[in-house]
């Protein structure tokens, strides 16, 4: 009955002579397309060909500390992608920046914005992407980084800066003179009555955030900043002492390290406009489906992508950034509303961090 | 005062190449060569459409992992407007050179920059289709962007149009927008911290610099001196560079 009534989409299923995987190699848009749209008499569901709905997003698991290595790690899993991220701090000396200025604490009241330039000015936050060979077949030994991975970074590097995710102050060594008795009556002399001797910057903490993919299975920005986030939250600075005699910075695992001050709760979501016609030339396009949490499979069919970074913390949404690309599906009436799928994925990746 | 300075642009001014187009607006100056439809690389051909290679140079130094976004960026816009069923297998290249950028007195300038580059992102859009206009690449739609920034002024947020780099590093959130001319959203990026409110009022005054109703119908005689919106108007703009080199091109008839 079903299969004679059937007048547009033929029903699939009976009459192929192939197996699913097969058909999804062989022509994966009406593989894609014959899942979402089921006949009409038949009472299955929209559904992808991962077996999700299409506002479906795979659930997320977030292990931290992992490493012993690193002073602060996280193992992110989210489907088949996998990716493990490792924060390593390592000591820059201020005399070997080239340029550095030390600020003078009159000159700008506002501490916290002059410790957000520092990170940005001297290169503080070092993120890498690696996209490993074996993690996904497309991705080939010795050859350069790949432009997904350069985007990737890219992406990370500018989302960590203007999120303000990580606190400067925090990664700076300081160092409080202590003024020898006879210094004082020089000073004296000069006629400046400093009771307190001002801190001086000695060191930063450069942070390396290495990300690397185990697995790759569509997706990778979204699991790639959660790594980041769960990384940087779990890392602990060892505590650090400049020493004065002998002019370098002294790391003691005697006293506790510092756990970062990370600031928000920002979360990425991803989707993927799959259109009805793959020739996109048409006035009509005919309908489309966006798909949340895109598989492998489903980006190399969608052109559009959307991710939008939200931080529910506050009583009001904030976004920190929207990305909208290859496409015109996405109006205004479509974002506004993908920002309220973002915040149901916001609830979902915090409650997974703990 | 950036955006008080109106867009300049030039079609054909590269001789050897099928079609190239220099454009300079609010600091920005971009030249870009178009070819095409050319034969692809055996990795790159596509049986069934065209491959659209789009390199960014940057004005100094060679392009990093920031020029490799920017690219990524256009590349799948560019694939949107552009008829690419039509070249199957083969290889449409757009190649932006920046040859100038504003500066920023107020930062060392490195050359690995944190921020994405925003302001710059419609500079190379707009050049990229003049140049493939120029080329006579068969395409949908054309398209125009252009940069806003949200800035906070005594207070309150003030939205500047084609913002300076002073501005973007004091900006809330900083935003770019393409609509192609049927009005359709092509491209949305937007950095900094903002809320969907926001976001609406920046989508308004971008979509009225890239796609404002022609005020008379095909008038030769736009009312230029209406400029009440603030910022050019960029459908204008592309429409009126074409039919002058249209003219001066048949001039000789």
């Amino acid at each position: 009955m079903a299969t004679t009534s059937s007048t547009g989409a033929p029903a699939a299923a009976p009459s192929l002579t192939f197996t699913r995987p097969v058909f999804a190699k062989l022509s994966p848009h009406p593989y894609l397309l014959l899942s979402l749209s089921p006949d009409e008499s038949s009472s299955t569901r929209s559904r992808r060909t991962n077996g999700r709905a299409p506002h479906e997003a795979r659930p997320i698991q977030i292990n931290t500390g992992s490493l012993s290595q690193a002073h602060g790690s996280a193992l992110v899993r989210t489907g088949d992608t996998t990716v493990i991220c490792g924060v390593r701090g390592e000591l820059l000396p201020v005399t070997s920046i080239p340029q550095f200025r030390p600020t003078p604490s009159y000159e700008n009241a506002d501490d916290e914005e002059k410790a957000r330039k520092e990170l940005k000015e001297y290169d503080l936050l070092v993120p890498n992407i690696e996209l490993a060979t074996g993690c996904a077949p497309q991705f080939l030994p010795g050859v350069p980084p790949t432009t997904l991975a350069q985007t990737l970074s890219t992406r990370v590097y500018s989302l960590l800066h203007s999120s303000g995710l990580v606190d400067g102050r925090d990664l700076r060594v300081k160092y409080r003179p202590v003024r020898p008795p006879q210094d004082t009556e020089a000073m004296e002399e000069d006629g400046q009555e400093e009771e307190e001797e001002e801190e001086e910057v000695k060191a930063f903490w450069v942070l390396y955030i290495d990300l690397l993919f185990v697995s790759f299975d569509g997706n990778p920005f979204d699991a790639a900043w959660a790594a980041v986030l769960a990384a940087l939250r779990d890392t602990v600075l060892p505590a650090a002492k400049w020493d004065a005699d002998r002019e370098m910075v002294i790391c003691t695992t005697k006293e506790k390290g510092k756990k970062l001050n990370i600031r928000g709760h920002p979360v990425p979501c991803s989707a993927a406009v799959f259109l009805e016609k793959a020739d996109q030339q048409h006035q009509d396009k005919g309908r489309h489906w966006i798909l949340l949490d895109p598989d492998r499979l489903e980006e190399t069919l969608c052109g559009e992508v959307i991710t939008v970074v939200v931080d529910c913390e506050g009583n009001e949404t904030r976004v920190r950034s929207l990305e909208k690309q290859g496409g015109t599906v996405l109006g205004r009436e479509l974002i506004r509303g993908f920002v309220g799928v973002a915040e149901g994925r916001w609830k979902e990746v915090v409650k997974a961090m703990g | 005062m950036t955006a008080s300075t109106l867009p300049e642009a030039a079609l054909g001014v590269l001789p050897r190449a099928d079609g190239s187009a220099k454009y300079s607006h609010a600091g920005y100056t971009v030249t870009a060569s178009v070819n095409g439809p050319i034969e692809a690389q055996r990795r790159d051909e596509h049986p069934y459409e065209a491959h659209v290679d789009v390199i960014v140079r940057p004005a100094a130094g060679v392009g990093g992992t920031r020029e490799r976004h920017l690219e990524s960026i256009l590349q799948s816009s560019l694939t949107q407007i552009i008829l690419v069923k039509n070249f199957p297998r083969s290889l449409i290249q757009v190649v932006l050179q920046v040859e100038d950028t504003p500066e920023n007195d107020y930062v060392n300038t490195k050359l690995v920059q944190a921020s994405l580059n925003f302001a710059i992102m419609p500079a190379l859009f707009q050049t990229s289709v003049l140049a493939l206009l120029s080329a006579g690449v068969p395409m949908r739609a054309t398209a125009a962007a252009t940069a806003v920034a949200v800035v906070p002024e005594d207070g309150a947020k003030k939205i500047v149009v084609d913002p300076s780099p002073r501005q973007i590093e004091i900006a809330q959130s900083v935003h770019v927008l393409a609509f192609t001319s049927q009005e359709e959203l092509l491209l949305a990026e937007s950095e900094g911290d903002f809320t969907v409110k926001e976001w609406d009022d920046v989508y308004e005054t971008a979509q009225k610099i890239c796609c404002r109703p022609a005020s008379t119908k095909e008038g030769m005689e736009m009312v230029l001196d209406e400029e009440d919106a603030g910022g050019p108007d960029m459908r204008h703009f592309l429409r009126s560079t074409l039919e002058s080199k249209v003219t001066a091109d048949l001039h000789w008839k």
